[in-house]
C-alpha cells in the first residue's frame, strides 16, 4: 500500500455543493474509474486530491504520505485534462520540459520512474521526438495524449488524475488511446484515477470503480464486483445495464424469489451475499442476457428460465449490433448480432418469445 | 481572404453546398456597402485634414518649439499613463477574472464609470481630488512635494482617469480566455502560483494585455477635457492646437493637428502590430 494513494473520509464544501465522506484506497498500478452523471463531484474530487479545494475533513495519502495541507505543486501529481491541456503557447519541448526548468523545488520527493529523466530520452520513449519543436495546435489527439503523459511523467508523479481526458473525441480515437493508455500505466505500475461520465471506459479500463451522486459515494469496489452487482437502480443505469424494472416480491422457495414486474411473474436466484430485499425492488437485466427465440420452439419449461411472450416494439441498428425493445407487459431491451437478427426475420410488430435465465436477473432494493 | 471573396457570388457558391439556393451574396453585398459607408466616415475627415497640409508647412509647424515640446509631452504622458494602467489595471483584471465574490459586479461597473462621465466633469471632479486645496493634492505637495497643477504628473492623472477602463476590461477578458485548467496542471507540475501566473497565464493573455495598452495609449494621447481643465499649462498637443486655433485660426491649427495625427497614429499602428505579433511557440530549449 506504501506505492498507492489512501482518501479517508474526506469531505469538501463548496457553496451549496459538497463532496461528503469519500472513501477509497488504491495501489500502485491500479486504476480506480470514478462514474457519475455531470454534477455528480468528480472533477471536485480530482481536484481535491490534487489539492486545489481545502477539505473540511480527512485525509489524502500518497505513496504514504499525508499530503492534506499541501499545495497543488508539492503533491506529485499527474494530472491530464480534457483535449489534455498543453500549454499553446509553448512547443511540444518546452511543454515537457516545463516541470524540470520552472517547476519542483528540490526538497519534494520524487518517484524513481522506469522512464528516461532527460528531455531527448522521454521524448523518444513517447515516439513523439520529431514533434519536439511543434505547436501544440498542430498535433494530433494520439499525439496530444503522449505529449501530455511525457509532460506529466517529467514531473514525477506518484498518482496520475485523469479528468475526462477523451471525453470530446470520436469512438474510434477514444478506442484507440484508451488501449495506449492501459498499456502506458500497466508499464510504469503508478497508481491512476480516472473520471469518466462513459461506462465504455470504466469497463476497459477500471481495476476498480466508484460511482458518485451529488458528491456521495453510490457504490465503490472492484471492477467486476460494481459491474455484476450493482448496487441499486442508479448504479445500474449508469454502469449501462439496459433493464432495470421495478418489481415486487410475491414468494421465495427452492432458492428462486418470484417478483411480480406489472402483470408478469419473473423468477430470479436469490442473491448469495445480501439478502432478499422484502417488498417492492428492481431488477437489473442486461440486453446480452435476454434471449430471443424464434417462434415455436418447443421448449420443456425449466424453473431456472424464465420464459415470456411480447411483440416486437421496436428495432435499432442495421450493423453489427441491433438492439430490440420486446413489449411483454413492460418494455425489455434485448439485442442480437446484426445477421442472428436478419435471419430471423424480426420485425416491428412480430410476435417474439424471450428466455431469461433467473441468475441473469439481479436484485437490488433501491 | 474568404470573407472578401464572398460578394462576388459565383465565387461565394462555388463551395458552398448545391442544397443552399439561398443568395448569401446580397446579404454580404448589404453589409460591405453599410460598412464602407462606416469606413469612410471614420478615415474621410483625417484624408481631408492631411491634403489641406503642404510638406513645407508642416516642415514649418514642426519647427515650432512649443508644437514640438507639446507633441513631446502628450507622447510622454500616454506612455506614462499607459504603463500606470497596465501596472495597476492587470491585478485588478486578473482579480476580477479569476475570483468571484459578493459585490464584483459593482466593482466592474465602478471601472467603467469615467467612460459615462463627460471629459470636462472628470476634470473637474479630479480638481477636487488632486487640485490645491485636493483632498490628495493638498496633504501629496505638503508630506512629499508631488504637484498635480502646472506638471506631467497632473497630465498623467487626467489620462489615467479616463483611459483606465480600456485596460482593465481588455486585460479582463484575455484573462478569462484562459482556462483555468491550464494554471492547475501547471501548479501540479511543480510551478507555484506566481510562476504559473509568469509563466502561463500572463504570456495567454499577452495579446489583450498588449491590445488595453494600446487603447489607453491612444484614449491617453486623445485625452482634452480633463486634461485642460486639470492642467493647462505645460500645453498638451490637444491644448496646444485648441489655443492654437483660437489664436490664430484654423490655418495654423491645422498644421499642428496633422503634425499630432502623424506621430499618434504611426505609434498606433506600431503597438497594434506588436499586440498582434508571434504568441506562437518559439523554440530555444
Amino acid at each position: 500500500m506504501i506505492a498507492g494513494v489512501a482518501v479517508e473520509a474526506l469531505s469538501v464544501t463548496l457553496g451549496a455543493f459538497g463532496l461528503k465522506k469519500l472513501d477509497f484506497a488504491l495501489s500502485g498500478g491500479e486504476l480506480l474509474v470514478i462514474l457519475g452523471p455531470n454534477g455528480a463531484g468528480k472533477s471536485v474530487t480530482l481536484e481535491t486530491i490534487a489539492g486545489f479545494h481545502r477539505p473540511d475533513s480527512g485525509r489524502v495519502l500518497i505513496r504514504g504520505r499525508d499530503v492534506t495541507a499541501l499545495p497543488p505543486e508539492r503533491r506529485n501529481v499527474g494530472f491530464v485534462v480534457q483535449n489534455f491541456g498543453l500549454f499553446p503557447h509553448l512547443t511540444v519541448a518546452r511543454n515537457v520540459a516545463i516541470a524540470w526548468r520552472h517547476g519542483r523545488d528540490a526538497d519534494v520527493p520524487l518517484a524513481a520512474l522506469p522512464v528516461p529523466h532527460d528531455l531527448d530520452g522521454l521524448l523518444s520513449y513517447f515516439g513523439i521526438s520529431h514533434l519536439a519543436a511543434r505547436a501544440p495546435a498542430d498535433l494530433s489527439p494520439g499525439e496530444k495524449q503522449r505529449v501530455a503523459l511525457a509532460r506529466a511523467l517529467a514531473g514525477a508523479p506518484d498518482l496520475f488524475l485523469f479528468d475526462e481526458p477523451f471525453s470530446a473525441l470520436d469512438s474510434a480515437t477514444r478506442d484507440q488511446l484508451r488501449d495506449e493508455l492501459k498499456s502506458f500505466l500497466r508499464r510504469l505500475s503508478l497508481p491512476a484515477i480516472f473520471v469518466t461520465h462513459d461506462h465504455d471506459d470504466a469497463m476497459t479500463l477500471a481495476d476498480k470503480i466508484l460511482v458518485m451522486r451529488d458528491g456521495a459515494m453510490m457504490q465503490s469496489g472492484p471492477a467486476a464486483e460494481v459491474l455484476q452487482q450493482p448496487a441499486g437502480s442508479f448504479v445500474a443505469r449508469f454502469i449501462g445495464v439496459d433493464n432495470v424494472l421495478a418489481g415486487r416480491v410475491t414468494g421465495v422457495a427452492d432458492g428462486l424469489v418470484t417478483v411480480a414486474v406489472g402483470e408478469r411473474m419473473l423468477r430470479a436466484t436469490v442473491p448469495a451475499i445480501r439478502a432478499v430485499p422484502a417488498g417492492s425492488l428492481f431488477l437489473n437485466i442486461r440486453a446480452e442476457d435476454v434471449t430471443i427465440r424464434p417462434p415455436g420452439t418447443p421448449l420443456s419449461p425449466q424453473p431456472g428460465i424464465n420464459r415470456l411472450e411480447g411483440r416486437l416494439a421496436a428495432l435499432r441498428g442495421a450493423g453489427p449490433l441491433v438492439t430490440l425493445t420486446i413489449d411483454c407487459g413492460f418494455p425489455l431491451k434485448a439485442c442480437l448480432l446484426g445477421p442472428q437478427a436478419r435471419a430471423m426475420k424480426l420485425d416491428v410488430g412480430s410476435a417474439v418469445e424471450v428466455e431469461i435465465a433467473a441468475g441473469s436477473i439481479h436484485l437490488t432494493a433501491e | 481572404m474568404a470573407v472578401k471573396s464572398m460578394p462576388s457570388g459565383a465565387a461565394a457558391h462555388s463551395w458552398r453546398s448545391r442544397a443552399a439556393p439561398s443568395r448569401p451574396g446580397a446579404l454580404y453585398l448589404l453589409c460591405w456597402f453599410l460598412g464602407s459607408v462606416l469606413v469612410a466616415f471614420l478615415v474621410l475627415p483625417l484624408v481631408a485634414l492631411a491634403l489641406t497640409q503642404s510638406g513645407a508647412s508642416l516642415a514649418g509647424v514642426a519647427g515650432m518649439a512649443d508644437v514640438r515640446d507639446a507633441i513631446a509631452l502628450s507622447l510622454e504622458g500616454a506612455f506614462l499613463s499607459a504603463s500606470c494602467a497596465a501596472l495597476i489595471g492587470v491585478p485588478l483584471a486578473y482579480g476580477l477574472a479569476r475570483t468571484s465574490f459578493p459585490g464584483k459586479g459593482v466593482i466592474a461597473a465602478l471601472v467603467d464609470l469615467p467612460l459615462a462621465v463627460p471629459h470636462t466633469v472628470a476634470g473637474i471632479a479630479l480638481l477636487m481630488v488632486f487640485g490645491r486645496q485636493g483632498v490628495l493634492g493638498e496633504p501629496l505637495q505638503a508630506l512629499v512635494g508631488l504637484k498635480f497643477w502646472g506638471t506631467i504628473a497632473g497630465i498623467v492623472v487626467a489620462m489615467l482617469f479616463v483611459s483606465a477602463p480600456y485596460m482593465v476590461n481588455a486585460a479582463r477578458i484575455g484573462f478569462e480566455a484562459v482556462d483555468p485548467r491550464l494554471e492547475k496542471i501547471a501548479r501540479t507540475l511543480g510551478l507555484g502560483p506566481w510562476r504559473t501566473f509568469w509563466r502561463i497565464t500572463l504570456p495567454l493573455a499577452r495579446r489583450s494585455i498588449m491590445t488595453g495598452v494600446t487603447l489607453t495609449y491612444a484614449r491617453s494621447i486623445s485625452e482634452f477635457g480633463a486634461v485642460v481643465i486639470l492642467v493647462y499649462y505645460p500645453m498638451t498637443a490637444p491644448v496646444e492646437i485648441y489655443e492654437l486655433f483660437l489664436r490664430f485660426g484654423l490655418d495654423q491649427a491645422a498644421g499642428a493637428a496633422v503634425l499630432l495625427l502623424i506621430v499618434a497614429l504611426s505609434l498606433f499602428v506600431i503597438l497594434r502590430l506588436l499586440a498582434l505579433s508571434g504568441t506562437a511557440p518559439r523554440e530555444n530549449r
